[in-house]
């Protein structure tokens, strides 16, 4: 509830002249609203060189002892996508991350290239801004000095890290908030709060695992707008888990249905909606049938992974 | 102890709540001295098994000089070993920490050290450093700071494993990870160890200073005791806890103002 007023508020006042939806936009039928607000830059947003993917992978496979949670995985992303991924839990989603983050080494014989050089997944550490399944803020940091946490590590001095990020503050709706410490935020911000920090650490490729999933429907809702607007103006390539199809086909240009585990890329759908997206696109009948194949799909590989795990 | 935390600062919102949570255990400590003068009074018991408190206090008052040169000797011997064992039991969670290799050689030995009585290990310190405030020192030194690296190492393993993978994300080199991450997340559990080890420290203290010494808490305690001044026994308890409560109070506060996030984690 708490959290429910504070977004409300929040998106309120920020409003559309911040160059984002503001809620009461939101909640009007839609005529009038997106065109007004296309950011002028959101043509050069589009990938320019669409040939040179930023990063590929092929034959990634992970074995965990016994449990193989990747097989023969391709994916390739090119500069300015957004594209979402979603597949049944446990299907390998996150140790995908993990790799691309640096964090996991995949089983040998793969091949991963960053901006087309061959590389090993430890090159990626410091490489790729990445926002784990949880906001992992650091209790006894406050508000600003967690989202300058990947800056301070980089060497930033504190004081120039601070600016940067109490300009970003408004946009991430916690003006006002800098002083705060995470026990104090609801669900929402702290999101966003980890969010900030993942913005605020400026590398070509973003990795997002389910950010939204813990929200209640309404303010997801808004953070997927919100995000929209934020992409648009920040230019990231961005790769985003989700469990939502609506939210990875609002959201992505393409959409990756993962298999059940070992993991591969089972369908790789082009969501060819026009942006920016407006809110009741959802009930589009293009949206209603890109959603209708990637259920379809995600379906299939859920059933697997029940009846693997026995029932 | 959270529960009397939060106690006071359920107290604390109103003013006359905080006067209150301020004077309540000096309070309760007249009351409870009223109630053992009363007690000593009607049972008749003989000052040789307890004086009564208006006596001690007396006796206090009587030499306050040599209590309080005592009091401060203590104190140093007490603060210098307190300060010593908790630097070297952080750095020595740190060091096992990062050479787990180190860790499985000597942490055995940190256990068999404390299998030492202090009684037998400290008249060898007295032999090596002489009758000296460093010589206690060593002594309240050797006793406190295994708690320390103990709970600093427990602190050290509550950390969230995700949560060092976001950090070697970002870069992060392990440094990094040590400072931003390991000590802080251990601050709660340092706490806990700190204020047993100040109450150990001051333990180490007053037995070093029975292998011989002129002043200090202490020898006070064996000038009494072999004048058979019953008095000046409980008076050298009573500022004994005094100085124990002092510090574990120092520690506490100390805590309450870096360990401001609480438990959450
Ligand atoms: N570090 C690890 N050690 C062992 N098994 C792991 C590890 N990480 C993931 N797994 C296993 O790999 C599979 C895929 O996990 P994950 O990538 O987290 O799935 P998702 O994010 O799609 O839900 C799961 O069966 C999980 O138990
Ligand atoms: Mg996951």
């Amino acid at each position: 509830m708490m959290e429910r007023a504070m977004a409300l508020t929040e998106e309120h006042l920020r409003g559309p002249a911040a160059g984002a939806m503001g809620l009461i936009d939101l909640l009007k039928p839609s005529k009038g609203r997106a065109v007004a607000q296309v950011p002028a830059k959101l043509e050069t947003a589009e990938p320019t060189d669409a040939g040179k993917p930023l990063i590929e992978l092929r034959n990634v496979s992970k074995t965990f002892g016994t449990v193989k949670a990747l097989q023969d995985l391709e994916v390739s992303i090119r500069p300015g996508e957004l594209v979402t991924v979603v597949g049944p839990s446990g299907c390998g989603k996150s140790t995908l991350f993990n790799i691309l983050a640096g964090l996991e080494e995949p089983d040998p014989g793969n091949v991963l290239r960053h901006k087309g050089i061959s590389s090993v997944a430890s090159d990626l550490l410091g490489k790729v801004s990445f926002m784990p399944q949880r906001d992992l803020l650091l209790p006894w940091r406050n508000v600003i000095d967690n989202a300058i946490l990947a800056l301070e590590i980089e060497g930033m001095p504190r004081g120039e890290a601070r600016k940067q990020a109490m300009a970003m503050l408004p946009e991430f709706g916690l003006a006002g908030f800098e002083a705060q410490y995470p026990n104090q935020l609801s669900g929402g911000m702290r999101q966003r709060v980890a969010l900030m920090r993942t913005f605020l650490f400026k590398r070509d490729l973003m990795l997002l695992d389910e950010p939204f999933g813990a929200l209640d429907a309404l303010t997801r809702t808004m953070m997927q707008r919100w995000l929209l607007d934020v992409w648009q103006n920040h230019k990231r390539t961005v790769l985003f888990i989700t469990h939502d199809v609506d939210e990875a086909i609002f959201l992505g240009d393409r959409v990756l249905v993962m298999t059940a585990r070992p993991g591969r890329v089972k369908l790789e759908q082009a969501v060819d909606l026009p942006r920016p997206r407006k809110a009741d696109i959802v009930t589009s009948p293009e949206f209603i049938a890109l959603k209708k194949t990637l259920l379809e799909a995600i379906e299939e590989e859920s059933m697997k992974s029940f009846q693997v795990a026995g029932y | 102890m959270s529960g009397s935390i939060a106690y006071a600062a359920n107290l604390s919102v109103t003013p006359a709540g905080r006067i209150y949570a301020a004077v309540k255990p000096i309070l309760w400590l007249a009351v409870g001295l009223f109630a053992v003068e009363v007690l000593v009074m009607a049972f008749e018991i003989r000052p040789y098994y307890l004086p009564r408190p208006s006596a001690i206090a007396s006796g206090i008052m009587a030499t306050p000089g040599a209590y309080l040169a005592g009091l401060w000797r203590t104190f140093l011997e007490t603060a210098l070993g307190f300060l010593a064992g908790s630097v070297f039991g952080v750095v020595m969670a740190v060091v096992f920490h990062r050479w787990l290799a180190l860790k499985e050689l000597f942490f055995p030995l940190f256990i068999v050290s404390q299998t030492i009585p202090v009684i037998a290990f400290g008249a060898v310190v007295v032999l090596w450093f002489g009758n000296t405030l460093f010589a206690k020192a060593v002594i309240s030194f050797y006793i406190s700071f295994l708690p320390v690296t103990v709970n600093t190492l427990l602190g050290f393993s509550s950390v969230d494993p995700r949560q060092v993978q976001l950090m070697r994300s970002f870069g992060a080199r392990d440094g990094q990870i040590l400072r931003r991450l390991y000590l802080p997340a251990a601050l709660p559990q340092l706490f806990v160890a700190l204020k047993l080890a100040s109450s150990l420290a001051l333990v180490g203290a007053i037995v070093g200073e029975w292998f011989g010494d002129t002043t200090g808490l202490g020898v006070l305690l064996l000038q009494a005791m072999y004048n058979e001044n019953v008095v000046g026994i409980w008076a050298t308890i009573v500022v004994s806890a005094c100085l124990g409560m002092g510090l574990y109070s120092l520690v506490s506060f100390a805590e309450r103002k870096i360990v401001f996030w609480g438990g959450e984690q």
